[in-house]
């Protein structure tokens, strides 16, 4: 549910649109792109390399331009109260003194770990039933499937005013409002947008495999397990990451459901220093500032490691080559 | 998050709608006899749970007054939720049967609350406990006064002052007098001299005449309210507000249009060691008297100078605002919350807090500059116990025109549409700024919007009745 | 642009078609499907009706709900704001959807041939996305800043003189729709994703026949990923429409800044504003329902515009 509530459905959108067996012969564009081609000059070997070296140049420029924003972060994560704004990238002088206040001032291990709880669950119980749900859809012929399925996706563009309407009533009767529960339990229904990506990549699985297997005398629950998830790991990859982001960033359900310091996540005890230290506060700007690095951190050294994996992987998934 | 408040939007209200429709939480129309008996003070000692919401002991004058309010409440556990008060949260809360006990909001928030049916009325609260209100500011009484009762005690002060840059005034020969806000034509003329620019940028701003936030000061200055005493008749096209959104805008209109102040505003560190006065950018302004102690941290040896904010007719006057606390419909321990507020906002609390800012900023070697406590006896007391002559001029009118602004403010009274009031004010003020509309027409829009929502609200309140 | 979608669902229509699967493992493909079912009834259809119910009520959130018909709704068409927030979020919404995709698609482009760096590439553009919205907020006043932002300060050098981003209404939705470009991260991820499912005997066989990098772009790249660059816009287009933190966070602030322009007032930002700050929760559930017929209005144009991607998510007929 993450995916529809917290965040932009872009954030979290992890439609990719994996080709599902490209046929090689059957598009007509490339014997037409190639026909209009011909007759022209073949590039030459100084044209490319100052290709290469433009590309090169361009890739870094932009990338200067998406990291400064953390840069300037760090930066004055770094600089003494009175120095924050001074829009200097290199602090004209430097203090560790910021880190430690925000250590001794904020619970951030505590609410890290609940942070962790609650992205951990979210992230698994909606990549499970997310795969479950666009297995069904992509394995089997049920009559309506078609009506369904149009309704997953329907249910992408209702704005979260409607779609969230109730829930916070749903957690209340059970007496779940104050716990950590509301905040991802959600997502044991599964997402559509999920549903959506993980349903294109098992339709990308060769069928025949799942026949013989059942020839072999699996049942439909060993043939999900055994077979089918193993086969679609970066999708599967793809959809723990996005969703694990989506799940660390979420303020809204953290603002509506928790009440207690000690119950915060993350972004709801950033919420809470910025009240304190920022606007309407004191105005140490610099305390925001590093307690959002400090919680910033972890998330980019995941998605890091993940990367490789989902981006990479799904090169692999058979299509190329 | 881009979704996230419509999110917020929808269940909050369904919350709200649900439980509402469902059972009764004794909001709005708990009959008085029953909450005074809540409020029973001596007979029992208080005990249990008391969820404070809005309030952050940050500093010592919050921290040490809440550790005398959890002395007067020994069998009672007090815990705080953390971060400003969150509206939706408060509000939820509120109509889920499960408030806190105790709510600290800004002044200006208790109308629509208490119009709401939010927070309980304090007289009895007041009377069984003896809380001192008389001592309390008058205005800031106004502020937390609804339909002639009194929904929460104030706290704290916060009043303008004129502060300027010695040097440029000098260089440019204005006298510090000039700017006190009593002679219009002055301030533009004196703007026009303070005022340098470079390359076409602005270098030095002559004067701010901080709009769109301080307009309800320009028009109280030149005698006009923003809205009637009794809180049902907006005036915003009054034309005295129009002729100080007029003058007010035409500060900015001397120095090259606002979006060129605002812009260079915005650039300086306000609350650094680079601030406007100390790097000479800024001539003079009205701004809140806390910024003193900024200024006192920050840049000591800046050529600073201080007077009072004065009227028209020529009296000191400023507008006023603060906190205050309030006990939310259904809290489950009236009692133990009145004897928090009694205590927060007693004369010897108060007294206790400024010793440990006074100590404190001994220690680091800086002034003290009084504390507005929003209670006239505190205020006095403090000043006489703990304010001493710094020896430098400027520091010394500075604490001087702030304890003078304290004895002349005034305020908006409480309403039920606060918010929607000063969305309309406000907007018409920005559109006069951003260039969209003269004063004139933008106030009309403003005054027929404000009206509507005033009407529509206290109708609502009049039918509740 | 089609052909690509085109083989995508010849595709899967040929595959499904070779191995239908018998009738009775209907009932375990209800059961795999049961989780969405459960969660849809509680958590769409229920709130669905709940909130068309509020629509139809005056409510101030603490007193019970006052049917008062279809007033909502007769104000809602009659209020000035709304024509003015929905005009900014059109505005908005048909300028930063389509830059959004071809910035998209630009970096996802460049970063497919990034080699070995692609990693540290890709984690940068997705930087951005990680950093909490309130830091990059602030920051970004600062950027453009109209007198000595680092943005006017960059047009500077090449003789422009910057406008006054922040304060100028002509200005200000260009300079929102620039900010919103940074956190373009994750569709470059999925553009990324789907540019390394285009078969590389495609390029090959292009390359041979002589066509440039140019060519190859518009006849094989483009057609080839046709369906995730239009899903892209989709999703865009909806979340576009509820756009709201970063311009709420610039110009509406936290209580402490009183200027705001009437330029960045958005939908949701007036919506938000009803339902919370003024307490007409019946006005802002009306608004929300408002909103909700647009979005679907406008998906069901887009998607009869483009016929490619019925098929695409139809999988087969």
């Amino acid at each position: 549910m993450t995916a529809v509530e917290g965040t932009p459905p872009a954030a979290s959108t992890p439609l990719v649109a994996p080709v599902a067996e490209p046929l090689p012969s059957s598009p007509a564009t490339p014997a037409a792109g190639a026909k209009a081609a011909q007759g022209r000059q073949r590039r030459r070997p100084v044209a490319s390399w100052l290709g290469v070296t433009l590309r090169w140049l361009a890739l870094l420029a932009f990338s200067l331009l998406f990291v400064y924003p953390f840069l300037w972060l760090v930066s004055a994560s770094f600089k003494p109260r009175s120095e924050v704004f001074d829009n200097r990238l290199i602090p004209r002088t430097f203090t560790f003194d910021n880190y430690l206040q925000v250590w001794r001032e904020a619970p951030l291990g505590v609410w890290m770990l609940n942070t962790v709880i609650v992205t951990v669950l979210a992230a698994l119980t909606v990549t499970i039933s997310s795969a479950m749900v666009a297995w069904g859809f992509a394995y089997f012929q049920f009559r309506g499937r078609k009506a369904l399925f149009g309704l997953v996706v329907a249910t992408m563009m209702l704005p979260g005013a409607v779609t969230l309407i109730p829930t916070f009533l749903i957690w209340k009767s059970l007496g779940m409002v104050g716990t950590l529960t509301p905040l991802w339990a959600g997502n044991l229904f599964g997402s559509a947008f999920y549903i959506f990506l993980l349903r294109q990549f098992f339709l990308g699985l060769p069928r025949e495999l799942f026949e013989a297997a059942k020839i072999d005398g699996a049942n439909n629950w060993t043939i999900f397990v055994r077979l089918a998830l193993p086969l679609c790991k970066p999708a599967i990859i793809l959809t723990l990451l996005f969703e694990f982001q989506a799940a660390w960033t979420d303020l809204m359900r953290a603002l509506v459901y928790l009440r207690d310091s000690s119950d915060f996540t993350v972004p709801r005890g950033l919420k809470a220093l910025l009240d304190r230290y920022g606007f309407g506060g004191e105005w140490h700007w610099e305390i925001v500032v590093t307690a959002s690095v400090i919680t910033t951190v972890p998330m980019i050294v995941l998605f890091f490691l993940g990367q490789r994996h989902f981006v990479g992987g799904i090169a692999g998934t058979g299509t190329k080559g | 998050m881009r979704t996230a408040p419509l999110g917020r939007f929808a269940v909050t209200a369904t919350v709200f709608a649900l439980i509402t429709t469902g059972c009764a939480t004794g909001s709005g129309n708990s009959d008085s006899s029953a909450v005074a008996k809540a409020f029973g003070s001596t007979s029992a000692a208080p005990s249990g749970q008391l969820r404070v919401m809005g309030f952050g002991a940050d500093d010592e004058i919050g921290s040490t007054r809440l550790a005398l309010a959890k002395k007067a409440l020994p069998g009672v556990t007090v815990s705080l939720v953390e971060g400003d008060l969150d509206i939706q949260a408060f509000l939820s809360a509120v109509a889920a049967g499960d408030p806190p006990e105790l709510v600290y909001a800004n002044r200006d928030q208790i109308g629509t609350f208490a119009s709401r049916g939010a927070v309980l009325p304090l007289d009895a609260c007041i009377s069984s406990q003896g809380i001192a209100v008389d001592q309390i500011a008058k205005p800031a009484i106004a502020q937390v006064t609804f339909n002639k009762q009194v929904y929460a005690v104030p706290e704290f002060n916060m009043v303008q002052i004129v502060m300027a840059n010695s040097d440029l005034l000098g260089k440019a020969g204005v006298q510090l007098s000039q700017l006190s806000g009593q002679d219009w034509p002055a301030i533009t003329s004196a703007t026009k001299k303070l005022t340098a620019s470079s390359g076409g940028k602005l270098s030095v701003i002559g004067y701010d005449s901080k709009l769109p936030e301080f307009l309800p000061l320009w028009a109280h200055s030149n005698g006009a309210d923003l809205l009637s005493a009794d809180g049902r008749k907006a005036q915003l096209n009054d034309p005295k507000v129009v002729e100080a959104l007029t003058f007010a805008n035409g500060v900015y209109q001397a120095q090259g249009g606002f979006a060129k102040v605002k812009a260079y505003r915005d650039a300086a560190d306000f609350f650094g060691k680079e601030n406007q006065y100390a790097t000479g950018t800024l001539g003079a302004m009205p701004m809140e008297q806390w910024y003193v102690n900024v200024l006192n941290e920050m840049s000591p040896k800046a050529p600073l100078a201080f007077t009072p904010f004065v009227g028209k007719d020529g009296k000191p006057v400023a507008f006023a605002s603060g906190s205050a606390w309030a006990i939310p419909a259904g809290s489950k321990n009236a009692a133990a919350a009145c004897t928090f507020i009694k205590t927060m906002t007693a004369v010897d609390s108060w007294m206790a807090a400024a010793k440990a800012r006074a100590d404190a900023r001994a220690k680091d070697k800086l002034l003290f500059t009084g504390l507005l406590t929003g209670n006239k006896t505190a205020d006095e007391k403090i000043r006489s116990t703990f304010v001493k002559p710094s020896g430098v001029k400027a520091w010394d009118d500075a604490v001087k025109a702030t304890y003078l602004a304290n004895d002349n403010t005034f305020s908006l009274p409480a309403n039920p549409a606060d918010a929607e009031f000063k969305t309309a004010w406000q907007d018409a003020v920005n559109r006069v700024l951003n260039g969209q509309q003269q004063p004139k027409p933008a106030l009309d829009a403003a005054q027929q919007q404000a009206q509507a929502a005033l009407d529509k609200a206290w109708a609502a309140w009049d039918a509740k009745k | 642009m089609t052909s690509g979608l085109l083989a995508t669902s010849k595709a899967v229509r040929h595959s499904e078609r070779k191995s239908a699967v018998s009738a009775h493992d209907s009932r375990a493909a209800w059961l795999f499907i049961s989780p969405w079912l459960i969660g849809f009834a509680i958590f769409t259809a229920w709130p669905l009706i709940y909130s068309g119910y509020l629509s139809l009520t005056d409510y101030d959130v603490i007193n019970a709900p006052n049917f008062v018909g279809l007033d909502n709704y007769r104000q809602l068409a009659a209020d000035p704001k709304i024509a003015q927030s929905l005009g900014n979020t059109l505005y908005y919404t048909v300028i930063q959807v389509p830059l959004h995709v071809l910035v998209a698609l630009g970096l996802a482009l460049l970063l497919q041939r990034a080699g070995r760096a692609s990693g540290f590439f890709r984690t940068a553009f997705f930087l951005p996305k990680m950093t909490p919205p309130v830091a990059i907020g602030i920051m970004l006043l600062l950027l453009f800043n109209g007198q000595s932002g680092v943005i006017n300060g960059v047009l500077g050098w090449f003789g422009f003189q910057g406008p006054s981003w922040t304060t100028d209404p002509n200005w200000v939705k260009p300079g929102l729709i620039l900010m919103s470009l940074w956190t373009v991260g994750s569709s470059v991820i999925i553009v990324l994703a789907a540019l390394r499912e285009v078969p590389d005997h495609l390029h090959d066989a292009a390359k041979i026949d002589g066509a440039n990098s140019w060519q190859r772009l518009v006849r094989i790249t483009i057609p080839m990923i046709g369906g995730t660059l239009f899903f892209l816009l989709i999703v865009n287009t909806i979340a576009s429409f509820q756009t709201f933190t970063e311009a709420y966070t610039a110009y509406f602030g936290s209580g402490n800044t009183t200027y705001s322009n009437d330029a960045a007032l958005f939908y949701a930002i007036y919506l938000f504003q009803q339902g919370f700050e003024y307490l007409h929760m019946g006005y802002a559930s009306a608004m929300a329902w408002v909103l909700f017929a647009i979005i679907m209005a406008v998906t069901v144009v887009q998607l009869v515009l483009s016929k490619k991607f019925v098929f695409y998510l139809g999988g087969h007929r």
